[in-house]
């Protein structure tokens, strides 16, 4: 079941919508192929109607309408001295919800091969009876839906994003610029814009530029934090490129990093909405702090799951769950979408540093294998390999003495053997469940579908 | 980079207010008058925590050991949840563009303006 919200303006006082298009276009977005999709005026002055969309007959129809219910019947309903609680802005307009009566609220209409089913006349109306006004109908879908995917939504999303990214380096001087564009460049999934955008489209205030500066300032964001973190791990290489401290020296990848720290905590701050500066900058603490407790259990490696989670929550979860939350602010989303949508973040967040551990060991990576056991990087697959009855002793002591060539690659291979990525696999699916489970609740105009696939997706991937 | 450096660090950053940060915080106070009073000590110690920050990181200078560097961007991580709390918008877009120009020189081996100068000046950019 999907439900959401059609949102529209009406500019007559009497006036029939065709909606039937849009309805399609949302029984398309939502994968919907065989089932029913379910209407709901929100309104008492706005009713529904299937007919055909022929303009005189339209004008046919109105003219019935004023016939049975005449403007300038007098209604009682129109007398506010007679009536309790009356709105400031009440409007004069006892007809409206007279007429509204001789249509209905609601219409149950039939999907079959992903397609509205209509006869050849028919339309769906809405039919506004006291416009000009902003109007919504809830609506659900219900029944057989493809398989979840987001490229119909990522592709224009992703654009959007990238030009902002271009907009915004090329406004930058070379020195610092030249090595961030190297670092988009060489990939990176977008994830975390990806949600910024798609939460941005939750509530009632759509403003996609602002979005895509946000995602921007949450990429930006991102990648300082990496050219910081690729110089304390002493990483030589990032995306199969040379990181930006071996490339350019620690001077310039400090540089770089706090250049875009502060560009990023800008562009935030100029979007003039407290929250979402709030939101980002208690996210940048996490990491910050995360970070340092990181680097200071590295004496205890490989760890163990809670610290291991601590530190996840931060370093990684606590951008992701920014990321949801501050798009959902920027749309002005209610409250329980906000909070709903942080866990949703949260969760992936931690499902997806896990997901990228296992890469670790994935031969179709496109990265050497091992590349956290030579860091002695904070790794969930070593810590259940470490644990493990068979394979544990040795991998314990391997990673207590250096690490050369061969104890990486045996490592890899003792926890290859056993039970440790199933395991992390396992739970990182498991969180991605609970994620989904968190926005099942809530309204999400229609994006659930979407949020779910990317979820998914960012869990079942080999690189 | 080993744990005892590490554990160093940490305490450093117990020692930071003695070590500086409460000095560049008393700099500010006067920067700060003209502001909410509420708001004062938190926009004073952000300053100050970007000022220190900066130092830690050794920006435009020698680049600090990793240890330290992580010090200098907790310290301006602290620094922008405090603005986000406590400063309005223009005064923190101010901020942000005097770390911009600071690093933004670094990065080319200029020589930038003091740290002090740009952020005193920021205070009175985002009155």
């Amino acid at each position: 079941m999907i439900s959401g919200r059609l949102r529209f303006d009406t500019s007559h006082p009497t006036e029939f919508v065709d909606l039937t298009k849009r309805i399609n276009d949302e029984v398309q977005r939502a994968g919907l192929r065989t089932g029913r999709l379910h209407l709901q005026s929100l309104h008492t002055t706005l009713g529904l109607a299937i007919n055909e969309n022929e303009p005189l007959l339209l004008r046919d129809f109105q003219h019935l309408l004023e016939r049975l219910a005449p403007g300038d019947a007098g209604y009682e309903h129109d007398d506010f001295t007679r009536r309790f609680e009356v709105a400031v802005d009440e409007a004069v307009n006892g007809h409206a919800h007279c007429r509204q009566l001789l249509l209905t609220g609601f219409a149950t209409l039939l999907v079959e091969q992903g397609r509205l089913v209509m006869g050849r006349w028919q339309s769906v109306f809405a039919v506004e009876l006291d416009g000009p006004r902003h109007r919504q109908l809830a609506m659900q879908l219900d029944g057989e839906f493809s398989p979840p995917h987001h490229a119909g939504w990522g592709d224009e999303a992703t654009e959007l994003i990238e030009l902002e990214l271009t907009r915004q380096l090329m406004a930058d001087p070379d020195p610092v610029a030249l090595p961030m564009r190297r670092l988009m460049e060489a990939g990176g999934k977008r994830l975390r814009p990806k949600l910024v955008q798609l939460t941005s489209r939750i509530g009632p205030r759509q403003e996609p530029l602002r979005a895509a500066s946000l995602a921007a300032a949450v990429e930006l964001l991102h990648n300082a934090t990496l050219i910081h973190d690729d110089y304390v791990d002493e990483s030589t290489h990032r995306r199969g490129r040379p990181t930006v401290a071996a490339e350019e020296g620690a001077e310039r990848a400090i540089a770089v990093g706090d250049y875009y720290f502060a560009k990023a905590t800008r562009l935030i701050a100029e979007l003039g909405n407290p929250s979402v500066a709030t939101t980002m900058a208690e996210a940048l603490e996490a990491i910050c702090a995360s970070q340092i407790d990181d680097v200071a259990q590295r004496g205890a490696f490989p760890g163990d799951h809670d610290s291991y989670l601590r530190v996840v929550r931060g370093k990684t979860a606590a951008l992701f769950a920014a990321a949801c939350v501050s798009g959902a602010l920027l749309s002005d989303a209610p409250a329980d979408v906000v909070e709903a949508l942080r866990r949703y973040g949260e969760l992936l967040g931690i499902a997806f540093q896990m997901a990228d551990d296992m890469v670790d060991f994935s031969p179709d990576s496109g990265k050497p294998i091992g590349l956290d056991i030579r860091q002695r990087a904070l790794s969930l697959p070593l810590i259940y390999a470490a644990e493990d009855r068979a394979v544990g002793p040795e991998v314990r002591t391997l990673l207590a003495g250096s690490l050369g060539d061969k104890e990486v690659d045996r490592v890899a291979e003792l926890v290859t053997a056993s039970d440790a990525l199933r395991r992390v696999g396992d739970e990182a699916r498991g969180l991605v469940e609970e994620a989904v489970r968190e926005i099942e609740a809530v309204e999400l105009d229609g994006l659930r579908p979407t949020l779910v696939g990317l979820a998914r997706s960012a869990v079942d991937r080999t690189a | 980079m080993s744990v005892q450096t590490l554990n160093r660090e940490l305490d450093r950053l117990e020692g930071l207010w003695t070590d500086g940060l409460s000095d560049s915080y008393r700099s500010y106070l006067d920067a700060v008058a003209g502001h909410e009073p509420h708001a004062q000590p938190k926009l004073a110690l952000a300053a100050a925590l970007i000022e220190v920050g900066l130092r830690l990181q050794g920006l435009g200078g020698r680049a600090a050991p990793p240890p330290t560097l992580l010090m200098g961007d907790l310290c301006l991580a602290r620094a922008s949840r405090l603005l986000a709390d406590a400063a309005g918008q223009s005064l923190q877009v101010a901020f942000a563009q005097a770390i911009e120009s600071l690093s933004a020189a670094a990065a080319s081996g200029q020589q930038a303006r003091p740290v002090r100068e740009l952020l005193v000046n920021a205070f009175a950019a985002g009155r």
